[in-house]
């Protein structure tokens, strides 16, 4: 039972990571690698700002997805809207997107690494603290409850978004097809910059939760996380919300199950075997859609 | 709509008068009730057809009746969904494009599709590169590897085009009508047995139509065989001998292409879409 | 000089396994196969020449080529397992098995040393061996760029489908891409371990992955003059950049965003294209009206064929 809890809040972490990866993969074909730098970078500002004021959790909250945010919308308009701009050919851009967002995480992770000589750093000085409570031989922390309400109430949303919005739909529509979509008159810069926030966002929320429930990050701690979230987007199908959760449980909860079977560190591995073997039965993801190819 | 036309009830003429297809002569290719669906997109939907040696081969048709994919079955980069294409008698269907390619299948695309990265020259001896039918004494180790070796076929290419001058261009430096020239000479220096054309005169003006319309009746010889799509009627009848109609993905004549072109199948297919278009 | 090299020997063979590093990630890409198993190459080939030299006393040519080809022979089956895949998914396949290789570090128990990894690995290695070995490498890779083989894998990386229809197996140079990226990191990786006699797993995964790409993206990723241009700049930067003192790694981060997203061609594709604009504005001086060109497209086909058929099959009637 303790195990199952632990798969839930892992995967809300996860969940919460993955989901603006997956956002802007599946719908402006942005497979942004440097979201692991906006996750870790956003929490790093949080932390500066404690060093001198002692804040609230939701003031925290806010500063992590402030920053995340607005990385997230300055890499896209200096680098990915330079890269599709120049590129030949979508295949060209897409793997362009790819490097330029290696590139571009050096930058953070730099600075950070500079700043906390490669050690980890937390949140410790706000104002909120975790605790621990104990329902029956059930133990939870209320950081972890609240992962797990903010992860689920923000998939639900963003899919609901997805789905009825006028924005929403349009962005649907940019991921099925992009030209069809400009051809309905959706604007798309805007519509892409409005992404990248969102997903810078949730990057930072991520993060800020994430380091609550751990004590402290490392600056590279984003690096990890980037590939599992890849792992999940690809086995739920890119583009997929539903997806994308059942991604991040089922990757949780395939982590918990090794860590409870095995001794040392194969959880690690997981993830990455995960990749290979999605990719090697089902390319297309467990809901993924099936790909039409047009001349 | 076209009603479905099978094949005993197409109008066929035989080979065109005065084309020196050898009547007897077998078959470069034959393609044998060939499917290609897409989903549900029937794109070739049971196509049967023989190229013949020696011989200029028309295929007209509207836009989206199919023409492309066909000639993607017979190079296999489109995957059949069924049916049979033998050359020179012998079934080829399952093998890889490449295998196909080497027996001197030789095509060009609808679109331009030269390597920019590489000069005219070296973009016409990429089609050479393939040869293995004529190999003549190896120019020595040091040449090649350094990669300075030109084949003669390039040269011979390059004067049928009319490309002389522009061997050090690369393909961003060119007119479209040139570009297009260059993939046929690539074509063409692979030395090939079937050369299959898709809209090769897109984009060039009635001069450069004729010249290319001349160059591929020079070709007509040595058992070549050639497939040639195209919009322009007039190049058409001008420059094949034997023509074939798609619509639909189905086979709707084929003929000489006088003949085709007044076919009421034919004029069906065309003034049918033109009605709709103006509707 | 001599005083220069002796000083400098830590860099000249970083130079040189940085090299071979690159190249391995390089020569796939030349074939369109964006595969960063090279790097995994690396990591596999720091333990198995760690492992040959210290569990079997092997010398340190044996040593060398043994590992190369076990490499070579292990991304060749990865290769032949993701051989169906393209694009975002392979790359992101080839940096799982990067990151595999270094869980089996971790995990691998005596053989590889765990957390600790292997250490004290003292061979008859000398600096002969290790310009040679580059030199052959940097032979093969740069004859593969010229002529028929280059043309070839040129096409194979810019339009697979045109390679087939001429007759390129292109699958064939896709593994064979494979096998060579793996040789390549292979041999790397056990010069490195040769030279530093010393590995553990936080030398290997991810970080290697970025300094691979790095010197590939600043260099230039379609010949091998990019990858010794990025070698060279990313051993020897952060010796130069030491007087900019401790921001070094965050002005690393800055060439290579700008360069990732400025000049995808890298640097020395800067090169190429300034030679090629001068060669042309050149030749349009010389002949000016020589070159005189066809002009452009007058009618794009579809519409006013049809049109032009319509009528003319009406008057035949
Ligand atoms: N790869 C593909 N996937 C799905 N449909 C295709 C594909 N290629 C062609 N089609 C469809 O097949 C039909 C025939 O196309 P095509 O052969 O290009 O026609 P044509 O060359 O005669 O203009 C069209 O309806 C086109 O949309
Ligand atoms: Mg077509």
């Amino acid at each position: 039972m303790q195990d199952v809890l632990s798969v839930v809040s892992l995967g809300s972490i996860y969940l919460l990571f993955a989901l603006g990866m997956s956002l802007t993969w599946g719908t402006i074909d942005v497979l942004n690698f440097s979201h692991g730098s906006i996750f870790m970078f956003s929490t790093f500002t949080a932390y500066l700002l404690l060093g001198s004021t002692a804040l609230p959790f939701l003031a925290v909250v806010a500063v992590a997805v402030a920053v995340g945010a607005l990385m997230s919308v300055l890499i896209q308009v200096l680098a990915f809207e330079q890269i599709i701009k120049r590129a030949r050919t979508k295949k060209n851009a897409e793997m362009q997107i790819l490097i330029g967002g290696i590139g571009i995480a050096i930058i953070p992770l730099a600075i950070a690494q500079h700043h906390t000589k490669s050690n980890p750093f937390g949140l410790r000085e706000s104002s909120f603290s975790v605790d621990t409570w104990v329902v029956g031989d059930l133990r939870i922390t209320n950081i972890a409850v609240m992962t797990i309400i903010v992860a689920l109430v923000l998939w639900l949303a963003l899919a609901l978004w997805l789905r009825r919005s006028r924005n929403g739909l349009a962005l649907r529509a940019i991921g099925v097809d992009a030209e069809v979509a400009s051809l309905m008159g959706v604007d798309r810069r805007r519509l892409a910059l409005v992404t990248m926030a969102v997903a810078g966002g949730l990057a930072g929320l991520a993060g800020v939760l994430f380091t609550f429930t751990l004590g402290a990050i490392t600056p590279e701690s984003g690096d990890t996380l980037l590939v599992k979230a890849f792992a999940i987007i690809i086995l739920g199908g890119v583009g997929s919300m539903r997806g994308v959760a059942f991604g991040a449980y089922f990757l949780a909860a395939c982590e918990v199950w090794v860590l409870t079977q095995t001794s040392g560190s194969w959880v690690e591995a997981v993830s990455f075997g995960l990749i290979f073997i999605v990719l090697l039965i089902r390319p297309a993801g467990v809901f993924g859609r099936k790909e039409v190819r047009r001349t | 709509m076209s009603t479905p036309n099978t094949a005993e009830t197409l109008p066929t003429t035989g080979p065109a008068g005065g084309a020196p297809a050898s009547p007897g002569g077998v078959a470069v290719l034959e393609c044998d009730d060939v499917c290609v669906h897409f989903g549900g997109v029937k794109a070739v939907d049971g196509i049967s057809l023989q190229l013949l040696p020696d011989t200029i081969h028309g295929i007209i048709g509207p836009n989206g009746s199919g023409k492309s994919t066909l000639i993607g079955a017979i190079t296999r980069l489109t995957k059949l969904t069924s049916g049979r294409l033998l050359f020179d008698g012998e079934e080829y269907q399952s093998s890889p494009a490449s295998v196909v390619a080497r027996k001197r299948v030789a095509r060009t695309f609808q679109t331009v599709r030269l390597l920019p990265d590489l000069t005219v020259l070296e973009n016409i001896q990429l089609g050479a590169d393939g040869r293995t039918h004529d190999e003549g004494p190896r120019p020595n180790l040091l040449k090649r590897l350094l990669g300075k070796q030109i084949s003669p076929a390039v040269g011979e290419a390059i004067e049928r085009t009319n490309l002389q001058g522009f061997e050090s261009f690369y393909p961003s430096e060119l007119s479209y009508g040139t570009q297009r020239r260059v993939e046929i000479a690539r074509a063409i220096s692979t030395g090939p047995r079937l050369l299959l054309l898709d809209e090769p005169t897109a984009g060039m003006n009635q001069t450069e139509r004729a010249e290319i319309s001349a160059l591929l009746q020079s070709l007509r010889t040595g058992g070549l065989s050639q497939l040639l799509v195209e919009h322009d009627v007039q190049m058409m009848i001008d420059t094949c001998d034997h023509v074939f109609a798609m619509n639909f993905g189905k086979l709707i004549a084929e003929g000489r292409p006088k003949d085709v072109v007044q076919s009421p199948q034919v004029q069906e297919a065309y003034l049918g879409r033109k009605w709709r278009d103006h509707a | 000089m001599s005083s220069f090299y002796l000083t400098n020997l830590v860099l000249v063979q970083a130079t040189i396994t940085g090299l071979l590093l690159a190249l391995s990630i390089q020569v796939p890409i030349r074939m369109g196969v964006f595969s960063f198993a090279g790097a995994g190459a690396y990591g596999f080939g720091c333990y198995a020449g760690a492992i040959l030299v210290l569990d079997y006393q092997m010398a340190a040519v044996p040593t060398i080529v043994i590992t190369g080809l076990l490499a070579g022979l292990v991304v060749l089956v990865v290769g032949l397992l993701i051989a169906k895949l393209n694009g975002l998914y392979l790359a992101m396949a080839t940096v799982a098995f990067c990151l595999i290789i270094s869980v089996v570090a971790i995990n691998g128990g005596e053989l590889t040393g765990g957390s600790t990894g292997r250490y004290g690995v003292i061979s008859d290695f000398t600096m002969g061996h290790m310009f040679a070995i580059g030199a052959i490498a940097l032979v093969l890779v740069a004859l593969s760029e010229r002529g028929k083989l280059g043309r070839r894998v040129d096409a194979v990386r810019e339009d697979p489908e045109l390679a087939a229809s001429m007759g390129i197996n292109v699958r064939r140079y896709r593994l064979v891409a494979f096998a060579v990226s793996g040789v390549l990191g292979g041999v790397a990786g056990a010069m490195n371990i040769l030279v530093r006699s010393a590995v553990s797993p936080l030398d290997i995964g991810f970080p290697l992955i970025v300094l691979a790409l790095t010197m590939i993206i600043v260099g230039g990723s379609l010949s091998w003059k990019g990858a010794v241009i990025g070698a060279l700049i990313f051993t020897w930067l952060p010796d130069l950049l030491a007087v900019v003192g401790e921001w070094q790694e965050l002005i690393y981060g800055i060439i290579v965003a700008i360069a990732a997203v400025l000049l995808p061609r890298g640097l020395y594709g800067v090169y190429v294209d300034t030679k090629r604009s001068v060669l042309r504005r050149r030749r349009q001086e010389a002949t000016d009206k020589a070159t005189a060109q066809t002009p452009p497209p007058t009618s794009t086909g579809d519409t006013t064929d049809i049109d032009r058929l319509a009528p003319e099959m009406e008057a035949q009637r």
